[in-house]
């Protein structure tokens, strides 16, 4: 078991190390960010000293060996547009994008597991229906679309909540919303699943001769079998909110690694997208890593790698 | 290296006392940008989001004022010594915001700071003509200069002066963390991705905000900036475009401020290669496009139509031009005798950072005339490379708007016309006189005479179409009294509440 | 994502095909009206999506201006909407449908290679899976597209050539259940042997479970294209999607809320369709996957 952990171990290294190449090369492809840093009318003299200074005129391989060399000892750069280290721009930004992960999870769970549970105990009638559908409206809007939307109505109109930014607690509530609906749906899947084969088993259905109340039954025993498959499920859909955090903290003025994200990669701050992505790989991966030992370790039989 | 964790630890808590509710102040002025200031040190960035900030903990050397003359600020008073020197006397009251005096050194310390290539400054490019800079007194600069340089007033608009004894003790590094300057506004604290606070100095020299504590705030999306507005979150907004505008005008509580201001758009054309190297093609181009039309139709009649390159705000601007009329009969006609068919292929190269209302209704408009114009799209740091690059690559034309933040002719012409430009894509041997000798004289009307000549080779050979001054439009509370300045300037302590 | 299983739910009771159908006819309905104004867009639409017109601007629906009758209304250079929502279907439809037949065949063939050869072949592909799907997503699309610049040919490359790692590793699992868990060698049969074994035998079981992902990450193409206009990044003006007409609508709910409103309710329709249509699949086809 352990020879197979520190196998996956390597390998994760190896993607990591593919991750972070793949990006810089990619990025470079396209550019430099010297033009995006001078003003109009900039001379081709100007350009050249500046694009010398900051060490673009090197070769792709020397630049990228530099780089390497620098990430060996830790030392992830510093952002080229705001001159400060990339570890203290991303260490401030990341608290807001875990909180933001953290409120899409809540309401995904929230809203997801219990309707799962009714979906599952409700199976093959028109309230299962309905309800798989109206989970999988979150899924079906694009997060720019709800988002706005819900700004307009909460913010504007009723003005309940606060239309941006990060403003005291209510602040979290609407980008939250609209980032837990684009998972709610797998939960209440996986929940409905995971219920459906619990109630399948021998002891409910002796639970039920019995005459115990059927509620208790279900929070009691079914919830705790079926926890197991949920929080599997929850490692994965993180890496699924973080992704989709990146439009959500736009459009809500969320200051989180995914708006930090996309302001790096149009402006060409390679060290901050190359930063971002590493942490992304990072997590990632380890997530991956996670929900392959839970669920090994809660049934051995099933083999890890391989199996459908 | 444990900085970071710090950060992190701090970060974390901020967060959460974030969450814990703001601290709401009667006399908070809350401003939303577009996005965060990249960088508080006056010298390291050329970007509006940051000098919006910035230009209100730092004192400049001379400054516009609402008419947009230059005015005295640090320097009080100047006079030409010879053809390239140029010698200021300073204000001797002016204190940095830890109590230490401002003298001719901070500011011999400042502009060789920003000219050194080593600290690579993107904005060294406006201030190389500066060869040398010598404190003659405590409070007397001579500023050398490489040659006759009318526009150095214009640029030392730009110039803030940093403290050198501060700058020097604490090094670039957390100088730029952490800005300290003399302006009326004192830097607080950054919360990166979220706001700047920056507090009132009250020992100003000169005249004192109004708000005690000013917050700006990032918000990239723009209709999100219009719903802070409206709910009020936000004070001030800004980088509204004119559809955005009419939906502010339609609520009661807050208003839309607009200025024209020294930002031009053009229509950019290839003189040289392709099928525009034809001047009846420019030509053509020049009578298809509708001005007005744009203006009225697309952006709310706020901007104004421009027959050269140069708008009355600028130094440099003649009066008497037509430039050409909107005739599409005629621009057919010119097509046709030039040779153009239905298949020649003109590209039209833009980015998503310009208006694609009117990048596609100037498409529009060359198509109706019998065109066929594609168009073509990048991110704008590959616009950038595209607009500078060889003729060959940059295609037949592209819209685009040219600020030099200085008011001056050189800043826009000279790099748009003269050969040795990167930008340009004609050469006129002429034209290149002209802008040679207009940078070399000092003397206001012998510039304007060469500037004169220069219009008159534009309009007679097209290497772009000028086509508006653009207005820059701001969404604020209604009781809000401030008079945006063409340059973009962003003085808090010009603003003040009505009544 | 791993490849963990979750437990599987018991199967429904066997009902004939009319009681399937019965379950999602309308959503098969909305899509096929959907698909069929993409195919016949420039039939059906009243008029050309790309005529301007700025004195007719922001007209509300239903405004007729010099004779011409703007049922939906008019956008921000006064083009008719209606036009442009259909052509927009054909654009929106093409992108996701192209993007998913090219994520398939790469996915499935490297996955089906992977799962049958084993190996330091089997080892490769899969790392390579790890790589591109650690990274997350709607980034990777931007990095690329910053590089090869937008439009809807390069839409199509980038979210084809980012989302082929979830085909693989689906076929990856399904071809190993396939063909078991002892180990084949591939030395035993020649080339032509392994091709027709891989395409006879292997396709045909692993294809539902194959389906289910395409149907879904259909939608989610649709969904990626609209983001990836929202950042400027999507298919460029003139041309219309669904995805660019919501996002530039978005400025203007104030004042012309119908830009906005009517092709998100068919990006709505479209992908809750889809959606709810893959669902009842992978209910039917796949129900061990976690996806």
């Amino acid at each position: 078991m352990s020879r197979f952990f520190l196998r996956r171990l390597l390998q994760s290294a190896v993607a990591i190390f593919g991750v972070v190449t793949l990006v810089f090369f990619i990025q470079r492809l396209a550019g430099d960010p010297t033009l995006l840093m001078l003003p109009d009318g900039a001379t081709r003299d100007d350009i050249e000293t500046l694009r010398h200074q900051l060490g673009f005129d090197r070769p792709l391989a020397v630049q990228y060996l530099d780089y390497l060399w620098d990430l060996l000892r830790l030392d992830l750069g510093q952002s080229l547009i705001q001159r400060i280290p990339v570890l203290d721009i991303m260490a401030s930004r990341v608290p807001y994008t875990l909180y933001l992960a953290s409120g899409g999870l809540v309401v995904a769970l929230g809203v997801g597991v219990p309707v799962g549970i009714v979906m599952a105990v409700r199976r093959d009638t028109r309230l299962e229906r309905f309800l798989a559908a109206f989970v999988l409206i979150g899924q079906s809007m694009p997060t720019f679309w709800s988002g706005i939307l819900l700004i307009l109505l909460f913010a504007v109109t009723l003005g309940v909540m606060p239309s941006s930014g990060v403003d005291g607690f209510r602040s979290i509530i609407l980008p939250s919303i609209a980032l837990g609906a684009l998972t709610m749906a797998t939960f209440a899947r996986v929940t409905r699943t995971a219920v459906l084969e619990e109630l399948g088993r021998d002891y409910v259905s002796t639970a039920q001769a019995k005459g115990l109340l059927f509620r208790r039954v279900i929070r009691r025993h079914i919830l705790r079998n079926a926890a197991t498959p949920i929080i599997t499920i929850s490692a994965l859909e993180i890496a699924n909110l973080l992704a989709g955090a990146v439009i959500v903290e736009t459009v809500f003025a969320w200051p989180g690694l995914g708006q930090l994200a996309v302001q790096a990669i149009a402006a060409r701050d390679f060290p901050i997208v190359q930063g971002i992505v590493l942490l992304g790989a990072f997590v990632s991966i380890a997530l991956n890593l996670a929900a392959d030992i839970l669920y090994s370790a809660v049934d051995p039989r099933i083999r890890l790698e391989g199996k459908t | 290296m444990k900085r970071w964790s710090r950060s992190l630890g701090f970060a974390a808590l901020a967060a959460a006392m974030a969450f814990s509710g703001a601290v709401t102040a009667k006399d908070l002025f809350v401003v939303d940008l577009v996005q965060e200031p990249a960088s508080l040190d006056p010298h390291v960035q050329w970007n509006p989001d940051s000098y919006f900030v910035y230009r209100n903990i730092f004192d400049n050397m001379v400054t516009r004022d609402d008419e947009g003359k230059i005015v005295p600020q640090v320097a009080t008073s100047w006079r030409q010594v010879d053809d390239s020197t140029v010698e200021f006397a300073l204000r001797s009251d002016i204190k940095f915001h830890d109590g230490s005096a401002l003298t001719a050194e901070d500011v011999v310390f400042s502009v060789k700071r920003i000219t050194n290539p080593e600290f690579k400054s993107p904005q060294l490019g406006q201030f190389n003509s500066i060869v040398d800079a010598i404190a003659t007194g405590p409070a007397t600069v001579q500023l050398k200069t490489n040659g006759p340089y009318p526009v150095l007033l214009a640029q030392l608009v730009k110039l803030s002066i940093v403290p050198r004894a501060h700058v020097t003790q604490v090094g670039n590094d957390r100088f730029n963390q952490s800005p300290m300057g003399s302006g009326p506004y004192k830097f607080v604290s950054i919360q990166r991705g979220v706001k700047t606070t920056l507090a009132r100095n009250d020992a100003y020299w000169g005249p004192k905000g109004v708000f005690t504590t000013v917050e700006f705030h990032a918000v990239p999306d723009p209709a999100t900036r219009v719903a802070n507005l409206r709910s009020g979150k936000a004070d001030l907004i800004v980088t509204i475009n004119p559809d955005l505008a009419a939906e502010i005008k339609a609520d009661n509580r807050i208003k839309v401020l607009s200025v024209l201001s020294e930002r031009v758009a053009y229509f950019h054309l290839n003189s040289l290669t392709g099928p525009t190297a034809d001047l009846r093609v420019r030509q053509a181009i020049a009578h298809a496009i509708d001005k007005q039309g744009i203006i009225d139709g697309l952006m709310g009649g706020y901007d104004k139509p421009v027959a050269t390159m140069m708008a009355p705000v600028h130094v440099g601007y003649v009066e008497g031009f037509k430039g050409y009329a909107y005739d599409p009969a005629k621009a057919k006609a010119l097509l046709k005798e030039a040779g153009i068919t239905p298949n020649t292929n003109f590209t039209l190269f833009t980015s998503p950072t310009f208006d694609q209302r009117i990048v596609q209704a100037i498409q529009q408009m060359l198509i109706e005339v019998g065109m066929k114009v594609s168009l073509t799209s990048s991110d704008f740091a590959g616009w950038l490379k595209r607009a500078q690059s060889s003729p060959a690559e940059f295609g037949e034309m592209t819209f685009s708007r040219w600020s030099c933040g200085c008011q001056d002719a050189d800043g826009v012409l000279f790099p748009l016309f003269h050969s040795s430009s990167s930008w340009a894509k004609s050469r006129d041997a002429e034209m290149d006189k002209a802008l040679e000798a207009g940078r070399s004289s000092l003397d206001l009307n012998v510039r304007l005479q060469h500037y004169k000549r220069v219009h008159e080779i534009a309009e007679a050979t097209l290497p772009l179409v000028p086509l508006y001054q653009a207005a820059i439009l701001y969404g604020a509370r209604k009781e809000l009294r401030w008079r945006p300045t063409p340059n973009e300037s962003f003085f808090l302590n010009r603003m003040a509440w009505d009544g | 994502m791993s490849d963990v299983a979750v437990p599987q739910a018991p199967p429904s009771p066997a009902i004939s095909l009319r009681r399937e159908l019965r379950a999602i006819w309308p959503f098969l309905l909305i899509f096929g009206a959907f698909a069929l104004l993409a195919l016949l867009a420039p039939l059906i639409a009243p008029y050309n999506p790309n005529s301007q017109n700025l004195l007719a601007r922001l007209k509300p629906p239903g405004t007729t201006v010099r004779g011409i009758f703007y049922a939906l209304g008019t956008d921000e250079v006064g083009r008719d909407l209606l036009s442009r929502l259909i052509h927009g279907a054909r654009v929106s439809l093409v992108v996701a449908l192209l993007s998913v037949m090219v994520s398939t065949v790469i996915g499935t063939t490297l996955g089906m290679i992977a799962g049958f050869y084993r190996g330091i072949v089997e080892v490769i592909i899969m790392r390579l899976v790890d790589i591109v799907l650690s990274i997350p997503a709607i980034l990777l699309a931007i990095i690329t597209i910053a590089v090869l610049g937008p439009g809807l040919q390069n839409v199509i490359i980038v979210l084809g050539f980012t989302r082929w790692p979830r085909y693989a590793r689906v076929a990856y699992g399904q071809t190993l259940t396939v063909t078991g868990l002892t180990y084949m060698r591939a030395s035993v049969f020649n080339g032509a042997g392994v091709l027709r074994l891989l395409l006879r035998h292997v396709l045909p079981n692993i294809a539902g479970a194959i389906i289910v992902v395409a149907t879904l990450e259909f939608g989610l193409m649709v969904l990626f294209e609209a983001g990836l206009s929202f950042l400027g990044l999507g298919v460029q003006p003139p041309t219309p999607s669904w995805g660019s007409i919501l996002s530039v609508g978005r400025n203007y709910l104030g004042t012309a809320w119908w830009i906005a409103t009517f092709p998100g309710l068919c990006l709505f329709l479209l992908v809750l369709s889809v959606n709810l249509i893959g669902d009842h699949l992978r209910d039917r086809l796949d129900p061990r996957s976690s996806r």
